[in-house]
């Protein structure tokens, strides 16, 4: 027979459509309609887990998102995923789900011997058990830990699904589609406002979904909702997190019920919602109530086994108890003894009630003045003990196999205290409720503590009417509401119940009373100390059910109201998210943009090998056939500029355009020397310093007309340093009249260099007389370059006779083809950043790993280019001592001794067993072949000539070095000026 | 995540913009001396409430901006243009 | 030598055609060929700049947040003082360099910024899942522009028409990433590439 507790009839299950699933194997059948939990129900499987930290069983504990112990894999592959809530996981055909935690079968777990061990698992026991020796830590104890106590278990395999972000606004958005969130945002839908109304299951309706009397009411406005042109619904959208200015975070779970996602489907959605109104509607969670066994699979909240009786049609029980603490619980009683359980007791700690006489009336054993003092059974439960309250005692047993728990509702209080809002405490509730909204944000119905649906849809439309009207819009027509008489939901406190055995407040977690006042007792008394030291409330139910409980023993230990214990602070997420939610579209290529140059096609046809300089593509090299390995061809491009010609894109230098007729007087206060005296047409190497004296960015700054300069930075600094120029304009200098514009996309720019290159340049270039005395070293000039509009810069990284042409970058490919085609009878070859590399370490110009943000002008060799007269950014701070210090370290050149033994950027250079410094940049050399670098070396210049020692004990190396000039390569600058 | 309005383009997510640090420091003249400088680039008051602060709309209009924020609340109570004055309460 | 026509930094990537899913109403994305002009107002200049712009274009500067279209050059605000000029070439840069001499300085970035339109009802949808801004009728509409980034990329937005039609200008060495994200943003309604 399938699904025996299955009711003929009623909820909102459809009967006609039967999904096949599995559960550790075993193969059941539900309904459309069902979760994972309601189905398992229906099956009569009791036993769904065991519990974290002592392996004991556990069942079904609720019917949604606050669920404690019902956690399992779901799905096999590539998409299993733990941990998940099977109260919320929606059933469909071919689900299957395994249960978690448990070293054996699931009904005989050996792992369960922990629960004989328990007074050595109390609260704490990580730090107290698992200190010595402090080695075993890492090799026995943790991982004896993880393999014992760990839940569920990921995929190891990537996610084949794809997860999707997007970004909404509103006037008024709706957490929480109850009757308060649905009268809410149908109040609000009347104003014309822009309202979405965001639910997390996949109904609307919430607690409507149990009360077939006013389900007229909730499809006549979810109808009219969908009719509002500018209402958005969402279910299956999780509101997890309320931030600043009111923003909100949501997660939409598309394709989480269906086996896996369509085409072109996200299986999920993140969403950053930006709302002017919040109301929130989020309801409330069912309180568990601390007694000696209550974790045993049949303890339910009542408000879920009345749940699973009328939404879903399934019976939890057969012989049922209901522990209530309110009149408000009662209905489970009679929703349960409707759908065919018997009752055998209604156990309620006061002493009459309205709810206990119409129970009496019909026919129900009412025991009042009495608690549930235990449970009794094995992997399923099969009596409680009913004692007198406050006696201590245990009392009689009753047998049943489903014990309803309502120890009163904990308001879904979450979002409003991330907005800000501070927690108040509610007498007559014993709960905490929101207190005053510092956001644009209202709470409404049972999440501010406002019970029963017809008094919370009241309380929904008025806070959507006004949310509607603080947004700027005039109120709508009224709506009818549900007229249903308000239970009294103002519990009895009863928080715990003493007695031999487990009490817990956290079932997650396996906290229990106990650890609570152990916590106190060894001085972690503060909420927020013993959420710590137990771990109470930090599972992925984060306390829902029995946070408040946990508190409330606190309180009695420290013999203080639960109002001044206080609960710990909210924070993000609400409930689970996926990681791949959070991932969202940024994974595999969409992980981070890739910046091309216009010349990337040109490179990829060239073979190059790619490296990343930043978020750029870079040519690192351009490998032959021939070469035998990288560092040949690195070799062989380098070798083909000294002797003949090469070409590089240097298109990811950073160009600004600054132009106005203050521009000059900018240049000279941001750079360290002066730009004032560049001749139009003239080019000039320029340093800017942090204001901290530090050097920041270098680059050559070109002067195209009077009040035209084209300034370029480094790759890596373009972006700073056009932040820097903006601040110091905005904020220092006002009064400049100076514009800024990045050019760096608009220009694409190629090095020619070696001692070709100006036949290689000839031979493209109209308009321009190329001779050294017409067009000399930093000579620039516009030109035609190969038919196309370019400027020409007579500029050198190399130590070459070099030039640079720039050209509106759609026309880059065009110009290298007609070098590379000029080029070939003078032997031209591409080159990339690492010979590009190469050349500058041998020519001795300084880059980004000499500008590491330590270094000084002096530092660097360049103290000569401080402009003395005038002001400039690092001027005064760059003369402090500790800038100025002789003994600092400064730039040299280093050579292997043995021209085979390499060195290596990062070692320390030792000077008699010393550390004084350390080696910057290492290459091969093709001047001089062998392994030579640059470094940073206190006295460096005294030290020119000596021996010292590069070491890398990383590596296990200590390599003798000879200390040169870092300007080895023609240093009197005889080639870049031929 | 804050929300910052742009006097230029409106209200505007925090990620396009550039924090800047303290906006009440002003760099000092020419002939102020190291220590002037120092105070400048290094000391600030760190306060507990209402703090004057920089920030550049980055991906938006560019503008550098002044905006009044509480530092518990990340309330923004006020925002002005790099040229504009912004009175910092209790400052 | 004849200067030869300037390579698409998309050309190798958008070809024309069907991506994602065959859906009723897929997103248009087209790649209109532009020439587009940076120009920054002098200090002071504002009133002698927004004559030559009426002189020369036919149309005052748009305010913020706005574009203005006069004649076949639309100007957008995007920056306090600064503004793009975009319109089919050639020349633009040079009509706007004698138009501003001495009022404003102008930066041809034709070749440093690339514009992709998107058109049809799914747009709005497809944008959101990269852009932060309220593009819904209420909030925005023809002749609003947006400085501001869509999917963690630099991006100048303004709505042309109430198809709606959007046209989204990024840096030119961006523009591939950008385009695969459209792309990949759209391919649940699916994207028909002109």
């Amino acid at each position: 027979m399938t699904q025996p507790h299955r009711l003929a009839t009623g909820g909102h299950v459809d009967r006609a459509t039967r999904l096949s699933f599995s559960f550790d194997g075993r193969r059941y059948e539900g309904h459309a309609g069902d979760t994972l939990a309601s189905a398992l129900l229906a099956n009569g499987v009791r036993l769904v887990g065991r519990s974290f930290k002592y392996h004991r069983p556990r069942g079904i504990f609720s019917a949604g998102v606050e669920e404690p112990n019902a956690l399992v894999e779901l799905r096999e592959g590539a998409r299993r995923e733990p941990n998940t809530r099977a109260t919320v996981a929606e059933l469909f055909d071919g689900l299957s789900a395994t249960s978690q935690n448990r070293r054996g079968s699931l009904a005989f777990d050996w792992m369960a011997v922990n629960g004989l061990l328990s007074p050595w698992l109390g609260a704490g026991f990580y730090y107290k058990t698992f200190m010595w020796p402090a080695a075993f830590w890492e090799r026995v104890y943790e991982p004896m830990i993880r393999k014992a106590a760990g839940l569920g278990r990921a995929s190891r395999l990537p996610d084949p699904d794809h997860y999707d972000a997007a970004h909404a606004h509103c006037d008024v958005l709706v957490v929480g589609a109850g009757a308060a969130g649905l009268a809410a945002a149908r109040a609000a839908g009347a104003t014309g406002a822009r309202v979405i109304l965001m639910e997390q299951d996949f109904m609307l309706g919430g607690d409507l979904l149990n009360e077939p009397g006013l389900e007229a009411w909730r499809r006549e406005t979810v109808a009219a909702l969908a009719a509002m042109p500018e209402v958005t619904l969402m279910p299956r959208s999780t509101v997890f997190g309320f931030y600043d200015q009111g923003v909100l975070g949501a997660v939409e779970r598309l394709a989480d019920h269906l086996a896996e996602p369509p085409p072109h489907t996200p299986r999920q959605r993140y969403w950053t919602i930006r709302a002017k109104e919040v109301v929130l509607a989020t309801g409330a969670h069912e309180r568990l109530i601390a007694f000696p066994g209550n974790d045993r699979p049949g303890v339910m909240l009542a408000g879920a086994a009345r749940t699973y009786a009328r939404r879903y049609g399934v019976r939890a029980g057969e012989t049922a108890a209901l522990f209530a603490t309110h009149d408000g619980a009662y209905d489970a009683a009679f929703a349960i003894a409707e759908a065919g359980a018997r009752i055998a007791a209604i156990i309620d700690p006061r002493s009459d009630s309205a709810a206990m006489q119409r129970a009496r009336e019909a026919g129900f054993s009412v025991k009042a003045g009495s608690v549930v003092s235990g449970t009794m059974g094995g992997n399923a439960l099969r009596g409680i003990a009913i004692g007198a309250q406050g006696s201590g005692a245990r009392g009689d047993a009753v047998p049943v196999d489903l014990l309803m728990v309502a120890g009163g509702w904990n308001p879904a209080v979450h979002l409003a205290s991330m907005s800000g809002a501070a927690l108040a405490w509610d007498e007559a509730l014993h709960t905490f409720v929101p207190g005053t909204p510092v956001q644009r944000e209202r709470s409404a119905g049972a999440c501010r503590g406002v019970n029963g649906i017809g008094a919370a849809a009241a309380d929904g439309a008025a806070a959507g009417r006004d949310a509607a009207i603080a947004a700027g819009f005039a109120a709508g027509p009224d709506n009818t509401l549900p007229d249903t008489l308000a239970a009294d939901h103002c519990s009895y406190p009863v928080w715990e119940v003493k007695g031999r055995g487990k009490a817990f407040v956290d079932l997650q977690d396996d906290v229990t009373t106990n650890d609570i006042r152990l916590a106190h007792r060894e001085g972690f008394s503060h909420i927020e100390h013993a959420k710590r030291y137990t771990t109470h409330a930090m599972g992925t139910d984060q306390g829902k059910t029995g946070g408040i409980v946990g508190a409330a023993v606190l309180a009695e230990a420290r013999g203080e109201p639960v109002a001044k214990v206080g609960l710990p602070r909210f924070r993000p997420y609400t409930a689970p998210i996926a990681w791949g939610a959070m991932a969202g579209q940024e994974v595999g290529k969409h992980f981070q943009p890739v910046r091309r140059t216009s010349l990337h096609a040109v490179h990829d046809a060239a073979g190059a090998v790619w490296m990343d300089a930043g978020i750029w593509k870079r040519p690192a090299y351009y490998p032959k056939r021939e070469d035998a390995d990288a560092w040949a061809s690195v070799l062989r491009e380098a070798r083909a500029v000294r002797q003949r010609v090469g070409i590089c894109d240097v298109s990811t230098l950073g160009k600004i355009a600054v132009e106005g007729p203050d521009a000059a007087t900018f240049l000279d206060r941001v750079y360290a020397n002066t730009f004032s005296t560049l001749p139009v047409g003239r080019a000039r190497y320029g340093l800017m310093l942090r204001e901290d004296g530090i050097v920041f960015d270098d680059g050559t700054t070109s002067r195209i007309g009077p009040e035209r300069f084209f300034v370029t930075t480094t790759t890596a600094q373009a972006g700073p340093v056009m932040q820097h120029l903006e601040f110091h304009l905005a904020s220092a200098w006002p009064d400049l009249d100076v514009s800024l514009a990045s050019v760096t996309d608009q220009w694409a720019a190629v090095a020619i260099a070696g001692p070709k290159a100006r036949e290689v340049v000839a031979g493209m270039v109209e308009g321009i007389d190329l001779s050294n005395d017409a067009f000399p070293f930093m000579a620039v000039a516009d030109c035609i370059a190969a038919g196309v509009p370019a400027r020409l810069f007579r500029i050198s990284f190399s130590g070459e006779l070099a030039y640079e042409v720039a050209m509106p970058a759609g026309h880059a490919a065009h110009v290298w083809r007609a070098a590379m085609q000029v080029g070939a009878t003078h032997g031209i070859e591409p080159y990339g950043m690492e010979a590009l590399g190469l050349l500058r370490i041998e020519k001795g110009h300084v880059a980004g790993s000499e500008l590491n943000g330590q270094t000084t002008a002096h530092d660097l060799g360049l103290g000569r280019m401080l402009k003395k007269k005038g002001d400039f950014i690092g001027r005064v701070l760059a003369q402090r001592p500790g800038m100025t210090d002789p003994s600092r370290p400064r730039l040299v050149g280093l050579r292997s001794v043995d021209p085979r033994r390499q060195i290596r950027a990062g070692a320390h250079l030792l000077v008699d067993g010393r550390d004084q410094g350390w080696i910057t940049s290492a290459t091969q050399s093709v001047v001089d072949p062998g392994w030579i670098g640059l470094g940073m070396l206190r006295e460096g210049e005294a030290r020119i000539g000596s021996t010292i020692l590069a070491a890398n004990p990383l590596m296990g190396e200590e390599v003798p070095v000879r200390v040169v000039s870092p300007h080895g390569y023609d240093p009197e600058n005889r080639l870049v000026r031929a | 995540m804050l929300r910052i309005p742009c006097p230029h383009c409106g209200a505007r997510d925090e990620i396009e913009f550039t924090y800047r640090g303290d906006a009440t420091v002003a760099r000092p003249g020419p002939d102020a001396g190291v220590d002037a400088f120092h105070d400048y680039l290094y000391l600030r008051t760190n306060p507990r409430g209402w703090q004057a602060e920089w920030w550049q709309h980055s991906s938006g209009c560019r503008a550098f901006l002044k905006l009044l924020r509480h530092t518990v609340t990340h309330e923004i109570r006020a925002v002005a243009t790099a040229t504009e004055t912004l009175e910092v309460p209790g400052a | 030598m004849s200067a030869p026509e300037a390579t698409h930094p998309l050309a190798a990537v958008a070809t024309p055609g069907l991506r994602g899913a065959a859906g009723v109403a897929p997103l248009r994305v087209s790649l209109p060929v532009r020439e587009t002009v940076q120009v920054m107002v002098r200090r002071g200049r504002e009133e002698a700049f927004a004559a030559a712009m009426e002189a020369s274009f036919g149309m005052a500067p748009p305010a913020p947040g706005h574009t203005l279209a006069g004649g076949a050059v639309t100007a957008i605000w995007i920056q306090p003082g600064g503004f793009m000029l975009t319109g089919a070439g050639p020349g633009l840069a040079e009509r706007a360099a004698l138009a501003f001499v001495g009022l404003a300085a102008v930066e041809d970035q034709s070749h440093g910024r690339t514009t992709i339109t998107v058109s049809g009802p799914a747009a709005r949808a497809v944008l959101a899942r990269g852009c932060r801004l309220d593009l819904h009728t209420r909030a925005f509409g023809p002749g609003r522009a947006a400085m501001t980034q869509i999917a963690h990329i630099g991006c100048l937005l303004h709505q042309v028409d109430d198809a709606p039609s959007f046209e989204l200008t990024v840096f030119s060495t961006l523009a591939e990433p950008f385009f695969h994200w459209l792309v990949e943003a759209g391919s649940g309604d699916g994207v028909v590439i002109a």
